[in-house]
């Protein structure tokens, strides 16, 4: 019983950081996403010790393992576009496809690339595989 | 609330846990639950002669914890706060020189494919989070909605196929992987490559914030540049 209501205060408590977010971009006109401002302030108050991880470690991992969920009723929106996607959903797809396809490959390929030679000339053998902070 | 919300919320919600379930027994990108779960959602929703419109009442309750759990990310990122750290140098070099060949390629393929201006200036957003898509698409003559369409095909496109494409060309560091799903799939991209690794999930989290904020920037001056 005490549990959960200490992992309904952790969503709370995340839900209260994002909902200040909200009424910063709104208020201010920040041309950034409340999500993404919430996880910087997120970041900064456990960086600066204002909260211990711990605190809100159990919510967060729940919303970090289910964060595909909150996508799939969205997703679900794309049954509006069945007139565009007979006439020109092949090539839509194919853009969309190739294009991610590049740019994926060269994001991580130029990183890949240039932490291997960070690496060697540092000297230092920094693999981090299998580093796991699962709790 | 009415009628049709709780009947839909539990559709979702058991074909979400059924997508789950599936992925685990059968791993493959084609089980991919994002991938799985909507195109079922929408073949009963169709069946059934359920709208999306009717749907949204059940799309909001469901979507309340969307930005919260996006702002959850911090935590990961906090944990791999040593690595991101010492490879921030290669992730900026990554995060710009991806971006950059993102929105061109894209814009690029359109034309090349012979669609229109007004699909040419969408597809330069399509790699970002919703919201600034929508708000990007704005600036270069673009339409929000189809933005919409756009940035969620490009999150479902590379969750599914990002992990095995990067396997194909020997990305194994799983700091560039996360980089780059996190770059051109956004938070889809980063709900799927989460369940690889910590490193990759924290990693993701920060190239999809900062792919968002570079677009935002630099969208505006670099689509005059690579439009014709």
């Amino acid at each position: 019983m005490k549990n959960g209501f200490l992992f309904l205060g952790q969503l709370f408590f995340i839900w209260l950081i994002y909902a200040f977010s909200k009424y910063i971009v709104e208020t201010f006109h920040i041309p950034i996403p409340s999500s993404v401002l919430g996880i910087i302030i997120l970041y900064i108050m456990l960086t600066c010790k204002v909260i211990q991880v711990r605190f809100i470690e159990k919510g967060a991992a729940f919303l970090n393992k289910h964060l595909g969920f909150f996508f799939i009723p969205i997703a679900v929106g794309l049954m509006n576009y069945g007139e565009l996607i007979k006439t020109h959903g092949l090539q839509l797809l194919l853009m969309i496809g190739f294009s991610t396809i590049i740019g994926l490959v060269i994001t991580a390929g130029t990183t890949q690339y240039l932490t291997k030679k960070q690496e060697n000339s540092t000297g230092r053998d920094k693999t981090y595989h299998g580093q796991s902070h699962s709790a | 609330m009415d009628s049709l919300t709780l009947p839909s919320i539990f559709i979702t919600l058991i074909v979400y846990i059924a997508a789950i379930k599936l992925a685990k027994r059968f791993p493959s990108p084609f089980t991919t639950p994002i991938l799985t779960a909507t195109a079922v959602i929408i073949v009963i929703l169709s069946s059934l002669g359920i709208s999306y419109y009717q749907y949204t009442p059940a799309k909001d309750w469901m979507t309340f914890m969307l930005g919260p759990a996006t702002v959850a990310l911090a935590v990961p990122m906090y944990k791999n706060q040593k690595i991101i750290k010492d490879k921030l140098k290669p992730a900026v070099w990554g995060l710009m020189i991806g971006t950059i060949s993102t929105i061109t390629s894209a814009v690029w393929l359109t034309k090349a494919l012979g669609l229109s201006d007004r699909f040419q200036a969408t597809s330069a957003v399509k790699a970002v989070t919703t919201p600034v898509a929508i708000e990007a698409a704005v600036l270069i003559g673009g339409n929000p909605p189809l933005a919409a369409a756009f940035v969620i095909t490009a999150g479902i496109f590379g969750a599914v196929l990002g992990p095995i494409i990067l396997s194909l060309v020997k990305i194994t560091d799983p700091f560039s992987r996360g980089l780059g799903i996190g770059t051109v799939s956004h938070g889809i991209g980063t709900s799927q490559i989460m369940m690889e690794g910590p490193v990759q999930g924290a990693v993701s989290s920060l190239a999809m914030g900062a792919a968002a904020i570079i677009t935002s920037i630099i969208l505006p001056w670099i689509y005059p540049l690579i439009h014709f």
